[in-house]
């Protein structure tokens, strides 16, 4: 039989935890544990998720090629597919497809100093980078996590955020835009304000943008403005898809399908390709 | 391959219901007035040759819609998945040379990287053969993008008009077999029958009514970014999507469950148009916000990006079909005219 590039994957939600509000994290396992076996995938990848008779999303994979066995993905509830897995509970079957996309570089920074930049539901990707980094400790000099959410009750990971500011040689910093409620001790103000908080050595340095669009807009001109080269600062773009093969065209910019050739992509190289990011 | 043939007019119709002993037989055939690909039998022959179709076979390789996938859930936990398969045999005829090259665009696109699964199959099955334009319409400019008047790739078989009969050229071991079927219609060509299809080729060329400097176009077209060109060019747009249903290369699509009863539904594939303001829509933000940034990624997708991508050809094929069918009037040969001349 020829191998069908659309047919999903059967997987069985083991765990379902409420991540933030409105954002649950799903663990997922292959039915078939010898496909669970043989897949491998790379941070920053992602995967076309299926709610039968109800379509498909694309989601990254938040997990980290460390951890074997499951996959683990961090779901907002926006819309038509996204609230059905959000109405899903532990046990019931859901479709995967995937790893699709170049994931994040790993080996090409090694040696550097790694800062990550974040916003909202966009720690996703980055902390299955992050759980990467800190498997292989040795190979990467100082960790500086950024995040920053709109309000407190929006920050996913908080567990894991706690135990990354405790290892060595790193340091994590939280910022909200606003504190309705009044419980928040921390700073406030949008994620780039904490920027001028850390010691940035420039020439050694790379950093890792994941966020809302318009959050990474503005955290990009702030490297900029530190003097970040172009291809020191990786983000990924997020465009509309549907296949997330390289053939549906949704998220054609320039010679590049995002689902395809990104969707990780330097500042530098997004830059050459025009279209408004 | 074999050397030319030709084959009387008045048998072609005997070969096309040869071929249709074991295989589908589409061919273009004029219905409510419209020249389109159906199926041999419920057309005339004789229609068959006037023009071009106003739409490209693509739909036989790559359908409006398609069912590609079947789940049903009745067993919550071993959900039951069935792929759609399509082995129907076909032989396409008269396709014209304009639409051989967009065939080989669409290769590039689906055959590549992922190999598309239903667009292989149906690919597989199909015998491609072409049919030259003598006559080129109106909104033809095939000649500027080097695909036509005449085939030279990307044929099975190839069929060249000269009056009482066809001159016959074979492209490949698909084509030489088809050919082969029933020899004794087929008479060896003679030097003068291949001269005869040369002056008609060499006629075929002076006879466009446009032209485009495609070269020039490509070369200025970076530049034109953001010239207002694109917003004038687009204001009129209806946002029909006709350019792009009827060009023979656009190959995007949107994916879509059609539920059937509670616990069933079919995954289907739509044609999906970059004109249309959905199309690049997502929670936050629509990347593509106006009309001019549309048209413009239409005209830089055929004639920028497709090249970089792929091997160096552009994916237009001058078939000039998004001119003939817009009801506004806007017109890529103008569109690239104007770019051309900055
Ligand atoms: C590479 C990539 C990785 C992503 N990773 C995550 C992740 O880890 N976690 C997460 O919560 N979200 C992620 N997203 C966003 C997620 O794909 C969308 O929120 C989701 O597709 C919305 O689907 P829906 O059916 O729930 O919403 P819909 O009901 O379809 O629509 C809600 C809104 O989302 C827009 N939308 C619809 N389809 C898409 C689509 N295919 N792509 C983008 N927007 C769309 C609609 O226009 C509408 O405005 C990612 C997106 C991309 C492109
Ligand atoms: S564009 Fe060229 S190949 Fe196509 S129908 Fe017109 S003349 Fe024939
Ligand atoms: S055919 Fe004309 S009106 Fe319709 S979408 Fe294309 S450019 Fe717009
Ligand atoms: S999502 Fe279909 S081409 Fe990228």
């Amino acid at each position: 039989m020829i191998e069908n590039i659309y047919v999903p994957h059967l997987m069985t939600i083991t765990k379902i935890r409420d991540e933030a509000e409105n954002v649950k994290t799903f663990t997922l396992e292959f039915k078939d544990s010898q496909i669970g076996k043989n897949f491998d995938y790379k941070p920053g990848q992602f995967g076309e998720v299926t709610l039968f008779n109800i379509g498909e999303a694309p989601i990254s994979i938040t997990s980290s090629p460390a951890n074997k066995g499951y996959l683990e993905l961090s779901v907002a509830n926006v819309g038509k597919v996204t609230s059905a897995l959000h109405q899903k509970n532990e046990g019931d079957v859901i479709g995967f497809r995937g790893p699709y996309g170049n994931g994040f570089p790993f080996e090409e920074v090694s040696g550097k100093n790694i800062l990550f930049v974040a916003g909202g539901i966009g720690l996703a990707p980055l902390r299955s980078l992050i759980n990467q980094m800190f498997a292989e400790r040795n190979k990467f000099g100082k960790i500086s996590i950024l995040y920053g959410c709109r309000i407190p009750n929006l920050l996913c990971f908080q567990n894991e955020l706690d135990n990354w500011a405790k290892l060595e040689n790193s340091e994590v910093l939280l910022t909200v835009d606003a504190c309705p409620e009044n419980d928040w001790k921390g700073n406030i103000g949008v994620v780039g304000s904490l920027l001028p908080n850390i010691d940035i050595d420039l020439e050694n340095t790379v950093a890792f943008v994941c966020g809302p669009p318009v959050m990474i807009h503005f955290v990009i001109l702030d490297l900029l403005k530190m003097g970040f080269s172009g291809d020191n600062i990786i983000t990924t773009m997020e465009r509309r898809m549907e296949c997330g093969l390289g053939k549906c065209g949704h998220c054609n910019i320039g010679e590049k399908y995002v689902c395809k050739d990104g969707p990780v992509f330097s500042y530098q190289q997004l830059k050459e390709l025009g279209e408004n990011i | 391959m074999s050397a030319t043939r030709i084959i009387d007019k008045k048998k072609l119709a005997d070969f096309l219901e040869t071929l249709s002993s074991d295989c589908e037989v589409i061919i273009p055939t004029v219905e409510d007035g419209n020249l389109l690909f159906s199926e041999l039998g419920s057309s005339k022959l004789e229609d068959s040759f006037k023009g071009r179709p106003i739409v490209s076979p693509k739909e036989y390789l790559f359908p409006q819609k398609e069912k590609i996938l079947a789940f049903d859930t009745t067993d919550k936990v071993n959900v039951d998945i069935k792929a759609y398969t399509n082995d129907k045999k076909r032989v396409i005829w008269g396709i014209r040379p304009c639409d051989l090259h967009g065939i080989k665009t669409l290769d590039a696109i689906y055959l590549s990287d992922f190999v598309d699964t239903y667009y292989q199959a149906r690919r597989k099955n199909t015998i491609m053969m072409g049919l030259n334009c003598n006559e080129p319409c109106e909104t033809c400019f095939c000649n500027s993008c080097q695909t036509g008047p005449f085939a030279s790739e990307a044929y099975d078989v190839v069929f060249t008009d000269l009056g009482d009969k066809y001159l016959v050229k074979v492209g490949s071991d698909a084509g030489q077999e088809a050919v082969d079927k029933i020899p004794n219609l087929f008479a060896e060509a003679t030097n003068d029958d291949e001269k005869k299809a040369g002056e008609l080729e060499e006629k075929s060329k002076q006879s466009f009514q446009r032209k485009v400097d495609v070269d020039v176009a490509k070369q200025n077209l970076p530049e034109s970014w953001d010239d207002a060109l694109w917003a004038e060019e687009s204001e009129m747009c209806i946002l029909c999507g006709g350019c792009n249903f009827t060009c023979p290369t656009c190959h995007c699509f949107n994916i879509e469950d059609v539920q059937c009863g509670e616990k069933a539904s079919i995954r289907m594939r739509y044609w999906d148009s970059c004109q249309l303001g959905g199309f690049t829509q997502m929670a936050a933000e629509n990347t593509r916000e106006n009309q001019a940034a549309r048209l413009r990624q239409r005209i830089f997708h055929k004639y920028i990006y497709t090249p970089d991508k792929y091997d160096g050809a552009i994916g237009c094929t001058g078939c000039g079909r998004c001119i003939e069918v817009c009801p506004v009037n806007i017109d890529i040969t103008h569109i690239l005219g104007r770019v051309a001349s900055k």
